[in-house]
């Protein structure tokens, strides 16, 4: 551990973190409302009271000082609005699975009120092991991740169970949501080690270099067959997004897109083309009156709970969301139409959206190609994710069966999201100032990069205690 | 114990009245304090620091505010559709349809719709809603009268007819209207569970309907009473009808032998009989037949291995135990006033198929015409059907030619044809909305042969197969017919319209098993006519 002088900082990093602090007690407040109205309605629909629905209330302060503190001890001096973004959309996602009872205390892997914390935890451990310009770290062994999220997968199609269409692990956890963090991983060190070369397109036809690319495009095939065998589509697309972008983002030729998107289309007709269970997808979100009460249920369900929901809402635990099937899971963002209106989407989305730019912000601010290539990497998955589910549940592209980040129901997918928060929070965090190590990422030379490094900047040997500790 | 926890207290709190006004006031800070967060969030994003920060740390990196930009587009894109579900989804009636008889969330404002009413042209109300203890009931105050050309709405059974194709405006109100649009927002600021929907206004008639209804008494059969003018109807019954208040199971399940489903007026297939014979005179005058045919007393066939088609003549003086000696020569004028058969059989044959094929592509038979916009084949009107026949099957023309055999006809096609004659040959679209805009449908015929069929028909009731109807207010114009079945007694068909030199109505009527047409459905028609004459115009 190459410890910075941590003992004069203590306070300073008090001061620092000052805003993140003041927004954390808003969001506990904000949690703790939502709170009693599921709890006041529970009541009056004749639930009866016990101390013990308190916990989650009680876990999800305990958490955010906890976490508070943690990157105050740590002396992180990255993104606290990403910190207290990520604070209010999980206090959400609780408030939404205490409100549909999903919170099984009795579970024998992680006990449901739990996994918030451990989410935090994991969130934290990344942070702290890989802040401080570590995450360079990650870009070595990037064959390692690779091999790993193919490994995962075959691993999971051995063993696996099928379940509503889909595979899943031992008692149901989806390992594959793993995928979303080592899958970038590999990405951005693989686009990172090549940068240069694959900037390097044919100089008359618009051919992209085979030498480096033939590697990405095999691991691609296999990883995208694997996942289609578990009938995965909303994976691939997670996955490939990101794929595009950081090809794009690390060339600087926008022909990737191009082809990504010819890929993409082929991919689509080879999948409606093969699979019944797609080409059932997609027939029910063109016509879900065509067959009511069987593919278009759902959909129909969750459309009709929002549409009872209207503006303002029917009130945070007096919906019934229990008439929409995995309301919990895939269609919590129908439960939040029906409970909190439109206006409440509309919140929650601006949240979203907030987070993503602060994720794209961290990509531009990193000093480093492959932090800023790893930024972008997982900002672009929860971006897909978030607009696969929230598109899908509004009927604007046909259903992924995709979870919305942090406040779906669905441990592996909490964990990998936190897990993946915890790197961007690490990258946020700056490299030290140590011009030796820094590298240029998508080196001058012929290759046009859309994105130009920032000249290496010098540190001041203290670092700044920026702009009167707002920050 | 006595001693109260604040979560006791609390349970308390809910269970008195105070939790109702409580509830507002923690859902709106809940609210409240989302937005708090959401402006300490912008406000250490984007704040003045952190402007000052951008400034000193400069990267700007245009693809990722593209991306951004594009990110949000999206966001936008999904909030759109969103809201054109949650907010807006009355204008969807599909979408409302299901969740009256898909959704059981109580608090659903689509099961509280008070639906608009719907009226006919003088403002008679023909169906309204009612809430009868939380729930609201569709009330038809005509019972069966209307069944067919309303429709009904039930929240198992769906909705039919008027109730089908107005079905958003009368949800809540078609979204090209600004008004509409304001009341929905008025409906969603406010929560109001109870959205009203817009009135809807037909070209129907109630006191015409009636006297049509009376008409038909027990009898079965339909009547078709339509503008010429502008295609507005202004009566359209099918009788038997189920009663629209008692829609249930029973009544799908185990449909009774006398099809009240069944709209006979724009869905039933009935021989024509001597009503056809209106078709084939239009395609004399237009192929420019002047002669004359003989017509004997033995009747007509085109081999002897067929009996002889023969003139009613024939029949009524075999019954009296008279000699028939035939109508010897006869002209078309002639023999359409006196509806023989023999002439029309042997014009046919001499016209040959393709003739009474194409004839009857511009008289639009084998169709299906709209009766209400947007909606599907239960919405339209059938027109009749001329089946191509072998060339070689002559005897099949000739029965054709004098509208039987083959040939089917709906009641409202002919009074779409009758209207065609009256309108000088232009066919209007029939229309029961009264607020769509007339549209015409083509020229059936031209104007010189809806001149002369004008006055063929006009004879009709003058001095030929009509006489019984002649009124002496109102001359009418118009053609029996007595359509042979095989299921009993002969169909009876009049059609027509009036006044004859400038009309104002046509009609269709057919009873079934009626005997003659100038017995049983040349009087309905006539007093059709009669009263919606001298009542005006109408819309």
């Amino acid at each position: 551990m190459s410890a910075p002088p941590l003992t004069l900082d203590l306070g300073a990093s008090w001061g620092r973190r000052r805003g993140e602090r003041n927004l954390l007690l808003a969001c506990l407040g904000c949690v703790t409302i939502g709170f009693l109205l599921v709890l006041g309605s529970g009541h009056a629909a004749g639930r009866p009271l016990a101390s013990a629905d308190l916990l989650p209330l009680l876990v999800y302060g305990t958490s955010l000082i906890g976490l508070h503190f943690a990157l105050v001890v740590l002396g992180h001096r990255g993104d606290q609005v990403l910190v207290a973004v990520v604070a209010f959309l999980a206090g959400l996602g609780l408030l939404a699975q205490t409100r549909m009872g999903t919170l099984d205390r009795a579970d024998a892997l992680i006990p449901g009120h739990l996994l918030l914390p451990l989410g935090l935890l994991v969130m934290l451990a990344t942070t702290g092991a890989f802040m401080d310009g570590r995450h360079r770290l990650l870009s070595r062994g990037f064959w390692a991740w690779g091999t790993l999220s193919l490994a995962l997968l075959a691993l999971l199609l051995t063993t696996g169970q099928r379940f509503r269409g889909a595979v899943f692990g031992f008692g149901l956890i989806t390992p594959s949501e793993l995928l979303k963090v080592t899958v970038v991983l590999f990405v951005a060190g693989f686009v990172d080690r090549y940068a240069r070369a694959l900037g390097l397109w044919h100089p008359r036809f618009p051919l992209p270099p085979w030498a480096p690319l033939w590697q990405l495009t095999a691991f691609w095939i296999v990883l995208t067959a694997l996942l289609l065998i578990q009938r995965d589509l909303g994976m691939v697309a997670i996955l490939s997004v990101p794929l595009l972008a950081l090809l794009v983002m690390g060339s600087g030729r926008i022909g990737y897109l191009v082809y990504g998107l010819l890929g993409a289309l082929g991919l689509g007709f080879l999948v409606l083309g093969v699979f019944e269970h797609g080409g059932r997808r997609v027939a029910a979100w063109l016509d879900p009156f065509q067959d009511p009460t069987g593919d278009g249920w759902q959909i129909l369900q969750g459309l009709s709970g929002m549409y009872a929901g209207g503006l303002w809402g029917e009130g945070f635990g007096r919906g019934s969301p229990g008439y929409t099937p995995i309301a919990e899971s895939d269609f919590i963002y129908s439960v939040i139409g029906e409970e909190l209106g439109f206006l409440g989407c509309l919140v929650v989305l601006l949240f979203y959206l907030i987070l993503f730019q602060r994720g794209l912000q961290v990509a531009a601010h990193s000093r480093c190609a492959f932090g800023r290539l790893l930024a972008a990497g997982l900002t672009a998955v929860l971006a897909t994710q978030t607009f696969l589910n929230v598109a899908g549940v509004t009927k604007l592209i046909p259903l992924t069966g995709v979870t919305l980040p942090l406040i779906s129901q669905g441990g592996a997918s909490l964990l990998a999201t936190f897990a993946g928060l915890g790197l961007l929070l690490a990258v946020s965090d700056g490299a030290p100032a140590s011009p030796a190590r820094q590298r240029k990422g998508s080196p001058g030379g012929k290759a046009p990069s859309a994105f130009p490094l920032p000249a290496p900047k010098r540190r001041r040997a203290p670092r700044r205690p920026a702009a009167k500790g707002r920050n | 114990m006595s001693a109260t926890t604040p979560l006791q207290l609390f349970g308390a709190l809910v269970d008195s009245p105070a939790w109702a006004a409580l509830r507002v006031v923690l859902h709106l800070g809940f609210f409240l304090t989302a937005l708090l967060v959401l402006k300490g969030v912008l406000q250490l994003a984007y704040g003045v620091g952190a402007a000052a920060r951008r400034k000193t740390r400069r990267p700007r990196l245009p693809a990722l505010s593209g991306s951004l930009v594009l990110l949000a587009l999206l966001f936008a894109a999904v909030l759109a559709h969103q809201a054109s579900w949650q907010l807006t989804g009355l204008f969807r009636p599909q979408f409302v349809a299901f969740m009256q008889s898909h959704d059981r969330r109580e608090f659903n404002p689509a099961h509280r719709i008070q639906r608009g009413r719907i009226l006919d042209h003088q403002g008679e109300v023909l169906a309204f809603s009612q809430e009868q203890q939380g729930q609201v009931f569709r009330v038809y105050p005509y019972g069966p009268a209307f069944a067919h050309a309303v429709g009904y709405s039930h929240p198992r059974f769906g909705t039919t007819g008027a109730e089908a194709a107005a079905n958003a405006r009368l949800n809540g109100g078609a979204p090209e209207q600004i008004a509409s649009w304001g009341e929905l927002g008025r409906q969603l600021v406010t929560r109001d569970k109870r959205p009203r929907g817009q009135d809807l206004v037909l070209t129907l008639d109630a006191r015409l309907q009636g006297i049509a209804l009376r008409g038909l008494g027990e009898r079965h059969g339909a009547a078709v009473l339509l503008r010429p003018r502008d295609g507005a109807v202004l009566a359209l019954v099918s009788s038997p009808a189920f009663d629209p208040n008692q829609v249930g199971p029973a009544l799908f399940q185990t449909p009774p032998a006398d099809t009240p489903l069944l709209n006979r007026a724009t869905q039933g297939f009935y021989p024509p009989g001597s009503v056809f014979k209106v078709v084939l005179a239009a395609l004399a005058l237009e192929s420019g037949f002047t002669g004359t045919i003989d017509c004997p007393p033995g009747g007509f066939t085109t081999s002897r291995h067929y009996p002889p088609i023969r003139d009613h003549g024939f029949y009524s003086a075999r019954e009296a135990g008279r000699g028939w000696s035939g109508h010897g020569r006869l002209d078309l004028e002639k023999a359409f006033t006196e509806s023989s058969n023999v002439f029309f059989a042997q014009l046919g044959v001499r016209l040959g198929h393709d003739a009474l094929f194409s004839i009857g592509e511009r008289l639009l038979f084998d169709r299906q015409i709209r009766l209400y916009p947007g909606t599907n084949r239960s919405g339209s009107i059938s027109t009749g059907r001329i089946p191509r026949l072998k060339h070689s099957d002559l005897y099949g023309l000739a029965q054709a030619s004098i509208g039987q055999g083959r040939i089917l006809a709906t009641p409202a096609h002919m009074a779409l044809i009758a209207a065609a004659v009256a309108n000088g040959g232009v066919a209007m679209r029939p229309r029961l909305i009264a607020d769509e805009p007339p549209e015409p449908l083509g020229q059936l015929m031209s104007t010189s042969t809806a001149r002369s069929l004008t006055r063929m028909m006009r004879r009709v009731v003058t001095d030929g197969t009509g006489r019984a109807i002649d009124t002496p207010g109102l001359p009418i114009a118009g053609k029996t017919g007595t359509a042979e079945n095989p299921r009993g007694p002969a169909h009876s068909w009049f059609i027509g319209f009036a006044p004859a030199e400038a009309p104002e109505l046509a009609v269709a009527v057919l009873v079934e098993h009626g005997g003659y047409g100038s017995r049983s459905a040349a009087p309905i028609a006539r007093d059709l006519l009669v009263a919606g004459v001298h009542q005006g115009a109408g819309p």
